[in-house]
C-alpha cells in the first residue's frame, strides 16, 4: 500500500467527508461553490444528491452519522459489529452494536475518490485474499487488515449458502483480524417450513453468539420497537414502489440508491424514516405535477438492473441515466419482499409479513426478513427454481414496464457469473433484451467506466431502443 | 496397482464400462460431501464425476461466465461432448458457487445436447455447518435423496444395507489409512503418485473389486524395499485436483516426494471409517458433514489447521505445496492463512495459482515447485549441518 495512503484512519477520512458533505447546505452559496472547487471527482455525486433537496441532505446527515457510530463506538462503549449489507442491521441496533458494513464502506469510497478503492482493495491481495475475490467487501475490509480503520470487536456474515466469496472474505477476516467469528447459513430454498425453520435455529444461535460477545441480554422490547419503525419504512417504501410504476415515473434514479443504502444503514432507525418521509414528499410533488424524476424531463427508457448498479467515481452511473434519459426502476438491493408491495401480487409465496406479537413471532419475522435481503433472497439455490431469480426478474420488468435488463455485478462473483449467461438467454426467450455488463461495480480497473459506457450505449442503438 | 493407474487416468476406464455391460446403473456425483454408501447399498455404482481428458471450453464457457473455476467448467464440457451420457443420474452438491451453478447449466446443456441429462437428476442441499440444526438439515437431506432413489430406482435402502455398504467401504479407509502410515513412514515404499491413483480408483470403480485390489496392493507393499533418493518430504494441498499429473510433476523432480496431501480427491474424506454401529444414516452424517475438512464449512480454519500440523508431524513434511486453481476464493483464501502460519512455525509453504484440465501450465509450475524445492533442498542441508 502507499505511504500517503497509510497516514490516514479510512473511517476518520469518509466520516470527514460525509460530515462536511452534510453541512454544506448551511452554508453560503460562496462557500458552496468555494467547496466544489476542492472536490472535483465527487462534484457530481455530491451535486446530484443536494439536487434532489431535502432527501440528498438527509442522506448526508444519515451517512455522516453512520461512520460518527463507528469512529465513536468504543468511547460510548459500545462494540463494533463487521457485517454483510445482505444481513439487516436491525438485529445488532436491538443489540446496542454499532454495525459496519463492508460493501456500503466500499461503496461510498469508491463514488467519492478518484482512486476509489484500489489501494485498499490490493492491500487485501496483499495479504492473502484473492486478486478474485468480491471486490465489494475486499475494498474496505483492506483497510481494516491494515489496521487503518476502527478496531472490529467480532464478525457476523449470512452469506454461506448464497455467496462463497463474500462468506470467505468475513471468515478470512476474522482469522487475519482474530475476532469471534458467526455464520448464518442459507439453504437452497426460501418460503417453505423447512428452511424458515432452520432460518430461526440460525438466529436464536446467533442472538447466543451476540450475547455471548456483549455480555448482555437479547431485548426483545427494543427489538419491537424497531421493527415497528421498520413497518413504517416499509410503508413509505411501498409508497415510493408505487411511484416507480408509474410512466413516467416521478422517482430520479439516485432515489433507489438512497432507498437501499438506506436501509443497509439504518433499517429501523427514525433517522432512516426521515429519509423516507423527504423522498415521498419529493417524489410526491413531482407527480401530482406530472413531472418525471428524470432533470431532462423526458423519460426515453426504463431499465431493470436485475443485479446490482454501478458505484464508481462521481456515481457516474447515475449520472450516466440522467443523461440518457433513462429511468431505474430498480435493482435486487431496491426491494425488501415486504408483502405491501405491488410486487407481491406477482410473485406469489415470496414475501414476508411483520408481527411483533410474541418475542418467537418476532424472531420469525426477522429470520424471514432476512432471508429477503439482496443476495440471500434472489442468488440462493437454482435461478430458474420457482419464484426465484429469473421468475422475479421477469415479473419485475413487466410490471415496472422495463423495457431491457441490465446485469452488474462484481468480476468475483461467482455465484452470478456461473449462471448468467443461461439466465440471460431465459429471459430473451420472454422478449426482453438483456445487456451483461463485464465490468466491476466498485472497480473501474476491471473495466474502465468510459468502456462500460461505450458498450451500454451500443447495447441500447443495436437493440432500437434509443 | 496397475488396475489403479489404469482407473485413475481415464473418464471410461475398463472397470466401469464392464459394471454397464452388466446393464447396472451408475450414478455420478461432484462433491465428497455424498454418501456413496446409499447407492453402493442398493448396487448402483457411485461415481465421482472428474474433469479429465477435456481438450477445449467451448461447451463449458457457453454456460458458465469468464470468472469461474474451471472444474466444473471441464465437468461441463465432457458432459456436452457425451462422455457422462453412460450414466444414469447425477446428484449436484452446493460445495461451492462455481459447483452449483453446474446444476443449472448442466440443465441449460441438456436442453441443447440430446441425451446428456440422466434421467436421475437431484440437487442434494448440504449445509455449511454441522453443530444441531445443520446436522438435522442433513440427516433430512440424506433421508429425502435415499426416498428419491428408491422412488427413480425401484430399491430399498434398508438400514441393513446401509450397515454393510458401510463396512465394505470401511475396509478401504481403512487400508488407505494404512498405505498413509507407510507413505508417512521415515523411509517410504509408496509414492505419492500411486496413493492418489488408489484414492481416486475407490470413488470411480466398484467398491468390492476396489477393496480386493487394494487388499492385494498392501500385501505387496509389505514387501517392497523403500523408495531411493527421498529427500524433500512434500505435502500437497487446496483446490480439488484429481489429475495425476500435478503429483507426477512433483515427484519427478529430484529426491521429492509427495508423503501427505490433504485434496478433496485424496485421503482427505477417506482416511477415517464411518461407526458400524448405531443408526446408519446419523453415522454417515456424523462423517460426511460432522467431520468434513473442507473450506466451505467457515469458521473451522482452527481446526483444520490443527489437522495439518498433525499431518505434516506424522509425515515428517518438509514444506508444503498449496495450489488454488484460479477463481477458487475457498482455497485461495485458505492457503494465505495456511501460509502465514505455517511458515510462522518454520514450515516452508508454496502457494501458486493455476487452472484446472490440460496442465497448460506446466513449464510455470515446474519453475515454481523446483525453486521451492532447492528452498526445502537448502534448510534440510542446514539442519544436517546443524
Ligand atoms: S456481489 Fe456477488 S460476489 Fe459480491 S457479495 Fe454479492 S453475491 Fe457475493
Ligand atoms: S476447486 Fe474451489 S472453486 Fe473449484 S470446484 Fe472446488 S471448491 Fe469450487
Amino acid at each position: 500500500m502507499r505511504a500517503e495512503v497509510k497516514e490516514y484512519n479510512y473511517d476518520w477520512m469518509m466520516g470527514s467527508i460525509t460530515e462536511a458533505a452534510a453541512k454544506l447546505p448551511a452554508g453560503s452559496q460562496k462557500e458552496a461553490d468555494l467547496s466544489f472547487r476542492y472536490i472535483p471527482y465527487f462534484r457530481y455525486a455530491l451535486g446530484a444528491l443536494l439536487e434532489t433537496g431535502p432527501p440528498g441532505v438527509q442522506f448526508l446527515k444519515m451517512l455522516s452519522h453512520y461512520y460518527k457510530n463507528i469512529t465513536t463506538a468504543h468511547d460510548q462503549g459500545k462494540k463494533i459489529v463487521a457485517t454483510t449489507f445482505c444481513s439487516t442491521p436491525l438485529i445488532f441496533y436491538a443489540m446496542g452494536l454499532v454495525p459496519l458494513t463492508f460493501e456500503v464502506l466500499t461503496a461510498v469510497g469508491a463514488m467519492v475518490w478518484k482512486r476509489g478503492m484500489f489501494d485498499y482493495m490490493d492491500y487485501g491481495c496483499e495479504v492473502g485474499m484473492p486478486e478474485t475475490s468480491c471486490s465489494a467487501q475486499r475494498g474496505s475490509l483492506g483497510a481494516y487488515l491494515a489496521g487503518l480503520g476502527e478496531t472490529i470487536d467480532f464478525i457476523v456474515c449470512d452469506s454461506p449458502g448464497v455467496c462463497d466469496t463474500n462468506a470467505t472474505a468475513f471468515a478470512f477476516a476474522a482469522e487475519y483480524l482474530d475476532k469471534p467469528f458467526f455464520q448464518l447459513n442459507y439453504p437452497s430454498t426460501i418460503g417453505d417450513e423447512r428452511s424458515q425453520a432452520y432460518h430461526v435455529e440460525d438466529f436464536k444461535a446467533m442472538i447466543g453468539f451476540l450475547e455471548k460477545q456483549t455480555g448482555k441480554k437479547f431485548s426483545y422490547d427494543r427489538l419491537e420497537s424497531y421493527l415497528k419503525e421498520m413497518e413504517a419504512q416499509d410503508a413509505i417504501t411501498a409508497d415510493l414502489e408505487d411511484m416507480l410504476l408509474l410512466v413516467p415515473t416521478p422517482i430520479p434514479p439516485i432515489y433507489t440508491l438512497m432507498i437501499y443504502a438506506g436501509r443497509f444503514c439504518f433499517a429501523g432507525h427514525p433517522e432512516y424514516t426521515r429519509m423516507l418521509e423527504k423522498l415521498r414528499n419529493e417524489a410526491q410533488k413531482r407527480m401530482k405535477a406530472g413531472v418525471p424524476g428524470l432533470k431532462a424531463g423526458v423519460e426515453r427508457l426504463r431499465v431493470l438492473m436485475c443485479y446490482i448498479d454501478h458505484y464508481t467515481v462521481d456515481m457516474n452511473f447515475y449520472n450516466y441515466l440522467e443523461e440518457r434519459g433513462i429511468a431505474n426502476t430498480g435493482s435486487i438491493l431496491t426491494r425488501n419482499f415486504r408483502d405491501n408491495n405491488p410486487y407481491c401480487q406477482s410473485l406469489e409465496g415470496s414475501c414476508y409479513g411483520v408481527d411483533t406479537s410474541s418475542p418467537e413471532a418476532m424472531l420469525e419475522t426477522v429470520a424471514q426478513m432476512n432471508a429477503r435481503l439482496p443476495m440471500v433472497r434472489s442468488i440462493r439455490g437454482p435461478y430458474d427454481q420457482h419464484g426465484m431469480w429469473l421468475d422475479e426478474c421477469l415479473a419485475l420488468a413487466r410490471l415496472y414496464n422495463a423495457d431491457c435488463i441490465i446485469y452488474n455485478g462484481t468480476s468475483g462473483c461467482r455465484n452470478t457469473w456461473g449462471m448468467v449467461k443461461p439466465f440471460a438467454r431465459d429471459i430473451e426467450k420472454q422478449g426482453i433484451p438483456v445487456h451483461i455488463m463485464y465490468d466491476d461495480a466498485f472497480d473501474d480497473r476491471v473495466e474502465s467506466w468510459e468502456a462500460s459506457k461505450e458498450r451500454l450505449d451500443e447495447f441500447f442503438t443495436v437493440r432500437g431502443l434509443l | 496397482m496397475q488396475v489403479f493407474k489404469d482407473v485413475a487416468a481415464r473418464i471410461q476406464p475398463q472397470p466401469l464400462l464392464d459394471w454397464k455391460a452388466q446393464g447396472k446403473p451408475v450414478v455420478g456425483y461432484t462433491c465428497s460431501y455424498l454418501p456413496a454408501e446409499i447407492f453402493h447399498a442398493v448396487g448402483i455404482l457411485p461415481l465421482r464425476l472428474r474433469g479429465i481428458e477435456t481438450d477445449g471450453m467451448d461447451i463449458g464457457d457457453v454456460y458458465f461466465g469468464p470468472f469461474i473455476c474451471s472444474f466444473p467448467k471441464c465437468l461441463l464440457q465432457l458432459v456436452g461432448k457425451g462422455m457422462y451420457k453412460f450414466i444414469d443420474g447425477a446428484i449436484i452438491t452446493p460445495g461451492c458457487d462455481s459447483m452449483r451453478r453446474l446444476d443449472e447449466c448442466w440443465r441449460k446443456a441438456g436442453e441443447d445436447y440430446e441425451g446428456v441429462l440422466p434421467g436421475f437428476y437431484y440437487y442434494f442441499d448440504v449445509p455449511h455447518k454441522s453443530e444441531d440444526h445443520g446436522m438435522d438439515w442433513f440427516i433430512e437431506e440424506i433421508e429425502y435423496l435415499i426416498a428419491e432413489v428408491e422412488g427413480y430406482f425401484g430399491v430399498e435402502v434398508t438400514d441393513e444395507k446401509l450397515r454393510a455398504s458401510i463396512a465394505e467401504y470401511n475396509k478401504g479407509r481403512r487400508m488407505l489409512e494404512a498405505v498413509e502410515s507407510m507413505r508417512a513412514d521415515i523411509n517410504p515404499v509408496v509414492s505419492g503418485a500411486d496413493v492418489f491413483s488408489a484414492t481416486i480408483a475407490g470413488s470411480v470403480m466398484p467398491r468390492n473389486e476396489f477393496t480386493e485390489q487394494m487388499a492385494a496392493w498392501l500385501e505387496a507393499l509389505e514387501e517392497k524395499p523403500p523408495l531411493d533418493n527421498v529427500q524433500k518430504r512434500v505435502m500437497l494441498i487446496g483446490s480439488i485436483s484429481d489429475d495425476l499429473e500435478l503429483i507426477k510433476l512433483i515427484e519427478s523432480q529430484s529426491g521429492a516426494l509427495v508423503v501427505s496431501e490433504n485434496l478433496c480427491f485424496g485421503v482427505r474424506g477417506e482416511g477415517r471409517p464411518v461407526d458400524e454401529t448405531g443408526d446408519p444414516i446419523k453415522a454417515l452424517a456424523d462423517h460426511y458433514l460432522g467431520e468434513s475438512i473442507c473450506p466451505r464449512m467457515y469458521g473451522k480454519y482452527k481446526q483444520r489447521l490443527a489437522l495439518l500440523k498433525q499431518k505434516i508431524e506424522k509425515a515428517r513434511v518438509d514444506g508444503v505445496i498449496m495450489q488454488n486453481i484460479r477463481f477458487c476464493d475457498l482455497h485461495g483464501a485458505e492457503n494465505a492463512l495456511f501460509e502465514r502460519d505455517l511458515e510462522a512455525l518454520g514450515i516452508p509453504c508454496l502457494r501458486v495459482e493455476r487452472e484446472y484440465g490440460p496442465m497448460i501450465d506446466k513449464g510455470r509450475l515446474k519453475l515454481r515447485i523446483n525453486a521451492f524445492l532447492e528452498r526445502i533442498g537448502r534448510r534440510r542441508a542446514r539442519q544436517v549441518a546443524g
